[in-house]
């Protein structure tokens, strides 16, 4: 009887353990995933900002026609790109950091900066909404690498606990500042 | 916007973390924001009106070196009353992964939550041991910030992941408007250098300066070396040629105006460093100062320096490099001049409007994360399995 009941008990422990176990990793991954769709929501809204803050400067009158074509089409292109992160949404968000890169020459930049106010509105916009969209994918990124650690774990494996959700995959594109923003502003 | 800011080193000793956490808590309340930093500190300690007490520091040894740390269930309860009361919309903690304050806060708190990472470790046993207790924990930091190059690779190898890289935050202006005090300016006959640190210390490089000495005095017989900081100089300059220790003049510790001044003043700021610095504040707070830098080329320096443009550099613990890189300035005041101008350009990046302002972006960004994300529901149960507050 005594035999029995230690047993009973060790195999009670070792199933409540388990039960625990499951449960916490269960409820960690629900927080990363939760987490990840935090991110996604903060890069998604900080890329529209930074496709408008373009194209805003592409209306402005500001640019010559031809640099105006070029940022305001990458910068439509990357606001009517499908809201979800495929390759599509990589190349556009590619494409209009190329624009920006290429708009923002050192003599648009210079030529901006010589408008006054005007103009430095609209460099410390873009510049800021660039700065920002690098923050916003570089988190949303860590959060990937996270849920992906623990989504190789042998028991959320076995035990299906991300459930159908597909496994994430860090976003890739170019998202460097326009060169000739991040130097320095002219010395004196 | 409402902001916690943990400290997990003592508030009543000075140190590199606990200068940033002040600076950047009073740039921020200067700014309109609320702040309330959670710091370790004794009760006789006088603290700023934004400080909390989380208690009583312990000295212990870690990580390679004492530091004064709080732990144990008393400071855990008081970390939980700081978050309940605190309601922050944001929890920024320093060092996440030094056994302290921080981690008592990233165990306990679950809203929005940034990390900065200070120390360049090169390993942490302790760290490794307790990790997969620590992982989900750490799992809830939204945005990590690394100090340094050296510091972000701290992260990726320790933890995984990556960290955005915003550097130290100096106020640039109160080393700008130093001024010039004539008992410490070089004339061209004699001319100063400055060494300022811990002189006991052998990875602040004192004794690297030392050996480069005798070559420089051979041609400049009336250089004066103006070594602050604490120690004693007896001890120092035991072995020394005499003609080198009549070189030297101890000002001991100094306050941070006369660091300022003595910056201002000299011919060539010397940081002989040997290694273990993440970042060099110090230099910063020289070239601020309009002092031409000469530093060792250590990977933290060289960066700050931007690679020799804005200060001169030397091969680490090379006295002879030393020797012939620190004569070449001062007979050359025209290359005094120019590097002490690049310096002061480099120094306004790392001014505390333009380092705060990049800390808020992240701030912002974690906040439209969270509040994007789906909320859960607060259950008991579900903050026991989360590792929150139980009750």
């Amino acid at each position: 009887m005594i035999h029995f009941l230690t047993w009973f008990f060790a195999v009670l422990f070792v199933i409540v353990v388990a039960a625990w176990y499951l449960s916490y990793t269960a409820a960690r991954l629900d927080r990363l995933h939760v987490r990840l769709s935090g991110t996604l929501a903060a890069l998604d809204a900080r890329l529209v900002r930074r496709a408008e803050a373009a194209l805003e400067l592409a209306n402005s009158g500001l640019l010559d026609g031809a640099t105006s074509l070029i940022l305001g089409g990458a910068a439509v292109d990357s606001l009517e790109s499908p809201d979800e992160y495929g390759e599509a949404r990589e190349v556009a968000e590619n494409d209009l950091t190329e624009a920006l890169d290429v708009s923002l020459s050192r003599h648009t930049v210079d030529d901006l900066r010589a408008r006054g106010a005007v103009g430095d509105e609209h460099l410390a916009r873009i510049v800021s909404a660039c700065n920002r969209v690098q923050l916003a994918r570089r988190f949303h990124n860590d959060a990937i690498t996270d849920v992906r650690r623990v989504r190789t774990k042998w028991a959320v494996r076995l035990f299906r606990l991300a459930g159908h959700t597909p496994l994430p995959h860090t976003i890739e594109f170019d998202d460097e500042m326009p060169e000739h923003l991040s130097r320095e502003p002219a010395a004196g | 916007m409402r902001i916690g800011i943990v400290c997990p080193y003592s508030f009543d000793v000075p140190g590199g973390v606990q200068f940033h956490v002040r600076d950047l808590a009073e740039y921020l309340i200067g700014q309109g924001h609320q702040v309330s930093v959670l710091a370790p500190a004794d009760s006789e300690t006088t603290l700023p009106g934004y400080v909390v007490s989380a208690g009583r520091a312990t000295a212990v040894r870690y990580n390679g070196s004492v530091a004064r740390l709080n732990f144990g269930p008393v400071a855990a309860a008081k970390v939980n009353r700081w978050l309940d009361a605190g309601e922050f919309d944001v929890l920024h903690l320093h060092e996440p992964v030094t056994p302290s304050v921080s981690v008592l806060a990233l165990m306990a708190a679950d809203g929005p939550i940034v990390a900065t990472f200070h120390t360049s470790m090169v390993r942490s046993r302790s760290m490794q041991a307790a990790f997969p207790i620590f992982r989900s924990s750490l799992e809830k930091i939204a945005g990590r910030i690394a100090v340094s190059e050296d510091a972000r690779r701290t992260v990726t190898t320790h933890i995984g992941g990556d960290a955005v890289v915003i550097p130290n935050g100096v106020f640039v202006e109160r080393f700008a408007n130093a001024r010039h005090v004539a008992r410490w300016t070089g004339t061209p006959t004699r001319p100063t250098i400055a060494f300022l640190g811990r002189m006991g210390e052998p990875r602040k490089g004192l004794p690297v300066l030392a050996a480069a000495l005798p070559a420089v005095l051979a041609q400049v017989p009336g250089l004066r070396v103006l070594v602050a900081g604490p120690g004693d100089p007896d001890e120092i300059t035991e072995g020394m040629p005499a003609h080198v220790v009549a070189a030297l003049e101890f000002l001991g510790a100094v306050s941070d105006e006369e660091k300022a001044e003595l910056l201002a003043s000299v011919d060539v700021y010397v940081a002989p460093n040997t290694g273990g610095e993440s970042f060099g504040i110090i230099l910063i707070e020289a070239m601020s100062a309009g002092a031409c830098v000469l530093a060792s080329d250590i990977g933290a320096f060289s960066r700050v320096l931007d690679g020799g443009r804005s200060g001169a550099l030397f091969r680490n613990e090379q006295p002879g490099d030393l020797a012939a890189v620190l004569l070449a300035l001062l007979r050359d005041p025209a290359r005094r001049e120019s590097l002490s101008a690049a310096g002061r350009a480099r120094a306004a990046r790392f001014d505390w409007s333009v380092v705060a302002d990049q800390i808020m972006a992240v701030y912002e960004t974690v906040i439209e994360g969270r509040l994007a994300a789906r909320s859960e529901p607060r259950t008991r149960w579900n903050r026991l399995l989360h590792g929150g507050p139980s009750w």
